[in-house]
């Protein structure tokens, strides 16, 4: 008999890079495949290895996340001993403060394991889509008697520079690792899932914490390190199914490939159930004028207009004559009549007005965040109204809570519509006019 | 609502449901895509703040008692009160079941006196309505009467089997002993009561008759002064297969009668957890509801769907109510059918076909499978026909 397992799981990135989607939620709270929240991937693969003493450490807008998890009972996460924590920085004794990095916040809260009976501890990310049995990882990890066990998977080469690559000898020992390297030796990316031992992270924190020269993150600091002073670190290559999800692209794509005939992942698997917050909601609902096509659609919602290759959330109402072509509708978005949405991202309670049409396709990158919003979606936040009669473009941001009058007319490709309502450096990115235009309504 | 026992009479064997109550109690037969019967009254109790809630169980109590589990999906799994399933039990100096509603409530009396209660609400386990309860005891407890009864208006141009009321100055005037046929408009008693335990303690030494109806009745007889209270929105009792078949199909108009997704007044079942619908590329699916874990590649028209089921392509599903994962073979057919859960319905099967009766019975036009019956390919079953509930022990010897 093993001893209990004991996790930390890291959720207070920025999530910079999936623009709007992120900019009032934790990234692991942007809702996936329907009816799902990134992080339910994770928390159900813990549950469903029997890991039941999870620390989810949060720092960035950690308040839907917050209420996704509550007291983890959707996980079965509420008990008496262990279950789910968040945990928050905090202030009171010279040592606790923001957390400068995923390293640092595992070292602020590493007190909690004091009272655990755990020799591995795992380092989970709540940013990925994957279904993984981590005792598989657990006994890898207790074979080799290693210090580290980095998960691996293999991506393509043309992603390499966004992860942590690693090369392995025949064992699966580690003898190469780089953070994004501009030219990779291998296609094995770091998961960002680890198991140390307990020792070892342990005193490889307390080495890091005191280091100036520290960024304080696993990959950039504490794993090099670790490797460099010769430590046994092993990689394990996980074969199955893992997509990070951290731009708007691989968002999409991930969301869609959910559609194909045989999804990449399994969502029905009765011996992996991916647990989620539980929603009174009744079935979904099909009108008379209702044409449904490859779509998945959680129940809540309510369709009298045609959906087509779609994912649609709970609460989501298509009213008769609206059209959603390849599409993802959160949370109690609802679409008027003769409205048409292609190829869009609608964060929840958007309300697309009568005949207006949210089609992305192709042209000119974002203005604002060309590095995020240049693969042809069209994108909008959280609670915006799009007028009636309005068209809006490929790549263009529709800001979250924008009001009719923020409109000025149709909004072409690559353009943004701000909330003036919301103080220019309160958002992610630069607000040219947004003051002015404010000033002058007021 | 301190002071206040919610009691919901369970034990019942529902004849009239026929094989979907074979093997279950009738408050545990599903309903509306995702819920049974028993999540109306206990999301009403959880939404009306009543945390002490008992079930008098006695037929094929397996599947309720699975369903609720510890209530917690009511928040009725508490420290303090919370849900209690009472079933007969025997003892040293007695073992016999109980004979009708009245008995079982007054068999379980001593359970309730224990609590610090002051009065029960009671209730049918399978009746579909959604009421805040506190307006009835707050109704009940300003009337100052030791019973209260709850009675609605029959809708205009139906009939309904009932016991006829007579109301006046929100009394009880005259309540018939037994049911007979109330027309539209006019007053019908509801099987939902208020008693103070003082009441029911006096009542439980005198010849008890079967129902409750019967005893309110010889009460207001006896010049009893008996509060009515009146229930104004949907109400259902799917008390046999065509009841049951219309009260679901209700649910698929466009502003349906029983509102299922009101924020404010949830209906709360036992969580599957069931990924979304998954709509395929030949679906066509119209005037239904479709519950999440359905994986739909057929036809589906003014039907109901729970969880899990399969429609493969080229099946067609029409005017039918099918339970949690059944799996409709490719290029089946089925119309006006109510299928139980987990049957396996062969490829071009055709269920329910044949020309309509001469006369338009509800009951014989409705066809029904029973739980977990295996339909070989191209398995024919006339409109009205049924199909027992697979035994469990020849399915497993197959």
């Amino acid at each position: 008999m093993s001893l209990p397992s004991y996790a930390f799981l890291l959720a207070g990135g920025v999530g910079a890079r999936l623009c709007l989607l992120s900019e009032k939620r934790a990234k692991p709270a942007v809702p996936f495949g329907a009816k799902y929240r990134i992080i339910d991937f994770t928390l159900s693969n813990c549950v469903n290895s029997g890991i039941f003493d999870v620390n989810v450490l949060t720092q960035y807008r950690p308040t839907s996340l917050n209420q996704h998890i509550g007291n983890g009972r959707a996980w079965d996460l509420d008990r008496t001993r262990g279950g789910v924590r968040l945990l928050g920085p905090y202030l009171g004794s010279p040592e606790n403060d923001w957390y400068r990095g995923t390293a640092d916040a595992v070292y602020q809260n590493l007190i909690h394991v004091r009272n655990r009976r755990a020799e591995d501890l795992l380092i989970l990310s709540g940013d990925h889509i994957y279904k993984m049995d981590y005792n598989a990882m657990l006994e890898f990890h207790r074979d080799r008697r290693a210090a580290v066990t980095i998960a691996v998977t293999l991506v393509p080469p043309e992603e390499t520079s966004q992860y942590g690559i690693l090369e392995l000898d025949s064992r699966g020992k580690v003898v190469g690792f780089e953070e994004k390297p501009a030219e990779a030796r291998s296609q094995l990316a770091s998961m960002g899932v680890y198991v140390f031992r307990r020792d070892v992270l342990w005193q490889a924190l307390e080495a890091d914490a005191e280091d100036e020269h520290s960024a304080h993150d696993f990959g950039r600091d504490v794993l090099p390190s670790l490797l460099a002073q010769g430590a046994d670190v092993y990689g394990y290559l996980f074969p199955q199914y893992w997509q990070d999800v951290g731009t708007i692209d691989a968002f999409y794509a991930a969301n869609l490939a959910l559609l194909a005939d045989r999804p990449p992942i399994d969502l029905s698997d009765p011996d992996w159930v991916i647990h989620t917050a539980i929603l009174d909601l009744p079935a979904v609902r099909l009108g008379n004028d209702a044409r449904v096509e490859r779509s998945l659609i959680a129940n809540g919602a309510r369709i009298d207009g045609r959906v087509v290759r779609s994912v649609i959330s709970p609460g989501v109402v298509v009213e008769s004559g609206a059209e959603i072509v390849d599409s993802i509708l959160m949370n109690d978005t609802r679409v008027l009549p003769g409205a048409r949405v292609e190829r869009a991202i609608l964060d929840k309670q958007v309300w697309v007005g009568q005949g207006a049409r949210v089609e992305g396709g192709s042209g000119p990158a974002n203005r604002v965040c060309p590095d995020h919003l240049h693969g042809g979606l069209a994108l909008v936040g959280k609670g915006a109204t799009i007028p009636d009669g309005i068209t809006v473009g490929a790549n263009a941001r529709i800001d979250p809570d924008v009001a009719p009058e923020d409109f000025e007319g149709d909004v072409g490709a690559g353009e943004v519509v701000w909330n003036p309502r919301v103080a220019p450096g309160a958002q992610s990115h630069g607000h040219p006019g947004g003051r002015e235009k404010a000033a002058l309504s007021r | 609502m301190r002071g206040t026992t919610a009691v919901f009479l369970a034990g019942g064997r529902g004849q009239g449901l026929g094989v979907l109550t074979e093997h279950r109690a009738p408050a545990a037969v599903p309903f509306g895509g995702k819920y049974r019967l028993i999540d109306f009254s206990l999301s009403n109790c959880n939404h009306s703040e009543i945390v002490e809630v008992a079930l008098l169980t006695q037929h094929a109590p397996t599947s309720l008692n699975e369903h609720v589990g510890s209530g917690r999906s009511w928040d009725l799994d508490r420290a303090q009160g919370g849900l209690r399933i009472l079933q007969p039990f025997a003892s040293r100096h007695r073992a016999r079941w109980t004979e009708g509603p009245a008995d079982a409530l007054l068999r379980n009396l001593s359970e309730f006196d224990e609590a610090g209660t002051e009065r029960l609400l009671v209730g049918s386990a399978e009746h579909v309505y959604l009421l805040d309860y506190s307006d009835l005891v707050t109704s009940h407890i300003e009337s100052e009467s030791p019973l209260s009864i709850t009675y609605n208006r029959v809708a205009q141009g139906s009939v309904r089997e009932a016991r006829r009321i007579e109301v006046h100055n929100g009394r009880v005037r005259q309540l018939g002993r037994n049911k007979e046929l109330v027309s539209g408009g006019e007053l019908a008693a509801i099987g939902l009561f208020v008693f103070e335990m003082d009441f029911l303690r006096s009542a439980a030494d005198a010849r008890t008759p079967r129902t409750l109806f019967e005893w309110v009745a010889a009460a207001v007889e006896r010049g009893v002064p008996v509060n009515a209270f009146e229930h104004e929105g949907f109400w259902a009792d799917p008390v046999d297969l065509p009841t049951y078949y219309r009260t679901s199909m209700s649910l698929l108009a466009s502003d349906p009668p029983l509102s299922l997704a009101d924020p404010l007044w949830t209906v709360e079942t036992h969580g599957e957890e069931r990924p979304p619908a998954r709509f395929l590329e030949s679906s066509r699916v119209k005037e239904s509801l479709v519950a999440g874990g359905c994986v739909v590649a057929g036809h589906v028209e003014r039907s109901i769907l729970f969880g899990g089921v399969v429609v493969e392509e080229g099946a067609r599903v029409v005017d039918s109510i099918v339970f949690q994962d059944v799996r409709v073979g490719a290029g089946a057919a089925l119309d006006h059918v109510i299928v139980d859960k987990s049957v396996d319905i062969g490829e071009s099967a055709l269920l329910g076909e044949g020309p309509w009766p001469v006369a338009v019975d509800e009951l014989a036009a409705l066809a029904v499978i029973g739980k977990e019956a295996r339909l070989p390919a191209r398995f024919r079953l006339a409109r009205g026909g049924v199909v027992p509930v697979a035994d469990r022990a020849m399915a497993a010897a197959r």
